[in-house]
């Protein structure tokens, strides 16, 4: 299927769409519509084309469906200090009406938006012309009635609720809940709970802030919900370790249900063994039973009914573990890569360096390093397997681990829930990739 | 002896990653300054273990600067320091030799610089003597010394273990005197006698930022003695990484914020990440012109005009 190798890797290279530096890319439940931020705060929408009768080799394409300004930068004048506009997560909410409804955060505040169609408009009305101006009334001699008329598609965004000054650290998690009525913040040290109707109070989860801040040794760095369960939520932290929360335990969930946690490889310690094994996203598997962590070299895939070690542990660049100072120097190591599912949770996908991704096969064990890039891939064409010689004799076609360039890392990527369609974002751009349907 | 420069190499990293944090958009970020405090904590242990220091044993040397060093701060009179050096007197007792003379070398440096004075009778200063360092390790000796020769403010033997995992304690070794795992002493942070300039009267920041300057972690009485100090918790900034934070500025009223922390001074010029150019306050001729002083020379700016 996906990763047969019998057969050369048949991914297609859709679209690519230049931006800001791309901060966070979602496809909402249905998969019609993918969602990017950036750093200038910024959201676009993409839409997937309907299907066209004539084209049945190829699904629809994804075309710019909406762009607006979601946050501005602030300063917050007590504490001297600028907030960025940077959006660091999106999520969408699933659809009750014609219209959709999406979260964006910033560092400090989470907006609701509605993002809706408009295709027909009043006309005829009896006492505006139909630019808008007022008619006199003396000159109007007849009633009739104002009728919709169809008009160009305008899709417009509206904010409809704005979730502020609940999180004195930095957001780095929202989570909408199963109940779809409710949902999660989490920055560095809190974890906040908000119903979505309600704006003026947030409910706090989880609080690890310790009373002396001095003794401050973790930190959280994403938080979800269960997609099936409303009461349980789990959250990562800079130590590696998963805690899993039942929110009908009691109300502030600092003692966790489950704690999911490796014991550190004594033969693999550094100076920078506590960095990589700070877990950079969380994510639950569509079905429930499994959670996925990105750490900085693996991903690990977690049965929730077992805590003492992963069951899945997939390395995703191994070559860099001798290069961790050079990476700690270039910041490099302190990069949140993030992690997906497939719809059907066999297949999962992370980012890495010199613009490559990989996928792992859960079933057959397999594994593909793909590279999204300008360069090398034109439209309709399909991707070629890359491969990192980490030492020794480097291959043709291979590239060996110094000539990587650090500075196009994939942190973003995201599968369409249903379909074998990928979207992936380097710094600037947005690759979105689909299978060959033959 | 590789392993030290390799630390200390770490150490001058990790402290220009906490200076740029600091002026970086969107504020300080909790997470990476943490995990940078880690791999700074981690570094001085092994600096302090390293044998090529000479010193006998592990973390052994630094606690007791050569006797001219122990007249300097014991006399220092700098104003504006409030408190007493009670480290003098147990700098006196501490039984074991100055082993590390090189170590210990890195200590004048501070006072030196704090105190304004000639730095006459004292060794020359390190040439990787990263402020925090020397700090550290002169608490983690003292820690290690298990309180004998302590001095009062110590108390009684610590625990041997440290139970929490805070910068500045050494996993194995005994907690630090201001461990939050054992019975706070409230009279006094642990200030290693060589550093005077950490108790900074007015607290506002000026402690802590000089303590920082010489290392970091035992800014707590200043700190606490800081008005700012309440405020402090909620700003985002943690105790290990908020040492080293409020020194660049935060909680100093304004007048330093926007100097470096004097990170790091490397008296052969190696290469900083950081606050050199950003020096805003480059004090003079008063100071000792000694390469590694430079860096230093913001914070006894910030201090004398307090």
């Amino acid at each position: 299927m996906w990763l047969n190798q019998e057969r050369s890797t048949d991914i297609l290279f859709l679209f690519g769409y230049t931006a800001d530096i791309i901060s966070t890319v979602e496809f909402n439940h249905s998969g019609e519509l993918l969602a990017t931020g950036d750093k200038g705060g910024r959201v676009v929408i993409f839409q997937q084309e309907q299907e066209n009768k004539t084209q049945t080799h190829s699904r629809g394409e994804y075309n710019v469906y909406s762009t607006f300004q979601s946050h501005e930068p602030e300063f917050d004048y007590l504490k001297s200090l600028e907030i960025e506009e940077k959006i660091n997560k999106i999520r969408w909410l699933p659809q009750k009406n014609a219209a959709q409804f999406l979260l964006s955060t910033n560092d400090k505040t989470i907006k609701l938006w509605k993002i809706s169609e408009r295709d027909k408009r009043p006309e005829g009305y009896n006492l505006k012309e139909e630019d808008g101006r007022y008619r006199d009334p003396t000159t109007v001699t007849t009633l009739r009635v104002p009728v919709f008329r169809p008009m160009d598609l305008m899709v417009e965004a509206s904010p409809r609720r704005i979730f502020a000054n609940a999180h004195t650290y930095h957001i780095n998690s929202i989570s909408i809940n199963s109940d779809y009525e409710t949902y999660l913040s989490a920055d560095d040290l809190r974890i906040n709970l908000w119903h979505l109707e309600i704006t003026d109070r947030s409910f706090n989860i989880v609080d690890i802030k310790p009373a002396n801040m001095e003794e401050l040794t973790e930190v959280i760095t994403a938080a979800e919900f269960h997609p099936n369960s409303c009461n349980t939520f789990v959250y990562s932290s800079s130590k590696g370790t998963i805690r899993l929360c039942d929110m009908r335990a009691s109300a502030l969930c600092d003692r966790h249900s489950k704690l999911f946690e490796e014991p550190e490889d004594p033969s693999n310690r550094s100076f920078f063994s506590e960095i990589i094994s700070s877990i950079s996203d969380v994510k639950f598997s569509h079905s429930g039973r499994y959670m996925m962590t990105r750490d900085y070299l693996s991903v690990k895939i977690w049965d929730l009914n077992m805590e003492n070690r992963p069951v899945e542990t997939y390395q995703v660049h191994e070559y860099l573990r001798s290069k961790l100072c050079s990476l700690y120097e270039n910041d490099c190591i302190f990069d949140k890569f993030e992690c997906c599912w497939n719809g059907s949770d066999s297949v999962v996908m992370t980012g890495s360096y010199n613009n490559f991704f990989r996928m792992f096969d859960r079933n057959t064990k397999r594994d593909i390093t793909l590279e999204a890039s300008r360069e090398n891939n034109k439209p309709r064409t399909v991707l070629k397997p890359r491969k990192v010689c980490a030492s020794g004799k480097r291959k043709k076609d291979e590239i060996s681990v110094d000539s990587l360039d650090f500075n196009k890392k994939i942190l973003h990527t995201a599968w369409h829930p249903k379909e074998n369609i990928i979207a992936v974002a380097t710094t600037n751009n947005l690759y979105i990739f689909q299978d060959k349907v033959n | 002896m590789e392993f030290k420069l390799e630390a200390h190499r770490i150490v001058s990293i990790s402290l220009g990653k906490i200076y740029n944090s600091r002026v970086q958009r969107g504020g300080i970020k909790l997470h990476k300054n943490l995990l940078v405090s880690l791999v700074l904590r981690s570094a001085r242990q092994v600096y302090l273990s390293d044998p090529c220091l000479g010193a006998p044993g592990a973390g052994g040397p630094p606690q007791s600067p050569p006797p001219q060093q122990q007249q300097q701060p014991a006399g220092d009179p700098t104003s504006g320091w409030g408190e007493a050096l009670p480290r003098d007197s147990s700098m006196e007792q501490d039984p074991e030799p100055a082993g590390a003379s090189s170590a210990a070398s890195e200590l004048p440096a501070l006072p030196l610089a704090l105190g304004k004075r000639p730095p006459e009778g004292s060794p020359p200063p390190r040439a990787e003597a990263v402020p925090e360092a020397p700090r550290r390790r002169v608490e983690a000796a003292e820690a290690e010394r298990g309180g004998g020769g302590e001095g009062a403010p110590e108390g009684p033997p610590r625990a041997r273990h440290c139970c929490c995992r805070r910068l500045g304690c050494p996993p194995h070794g005994a907690p630090r005197a201001d461990c939050g795992c054992r019975q706070r002493q409230d009279d006094g942070a642990p200030p290693p006698p060589v550093c005077p300039r950490k108790r900074s009267a007015s607290g506002a920041g000026g402690g802590p930022a000089g303590c920082l300057a010489s290392g970091g972690s035992p800014v707590k009485k200043p700190r606490r003695d800081s008005e700012e100090q309440p405020g402090e918790e909620e700003e985002m900034e943690t105790g290990n990484v908020a040492n080293l934070i409020t020194i660049f500025g935060s909680s100093f009223s304004g007048l330093l914020r926007k100097t470096p922390g004097g990170g790091r001074e490397d008296e052969d010029g190696e290469e900083e990440e950081s606050p050199r150019g950003a020096e805003a306050e480059e004090p003079g001729p008063m100071y000792c012109d000694k390469p590694v002083l430079r860096n230093l020379n913001p914070w006894s700016t910030a201090i004398v005009a307090f």
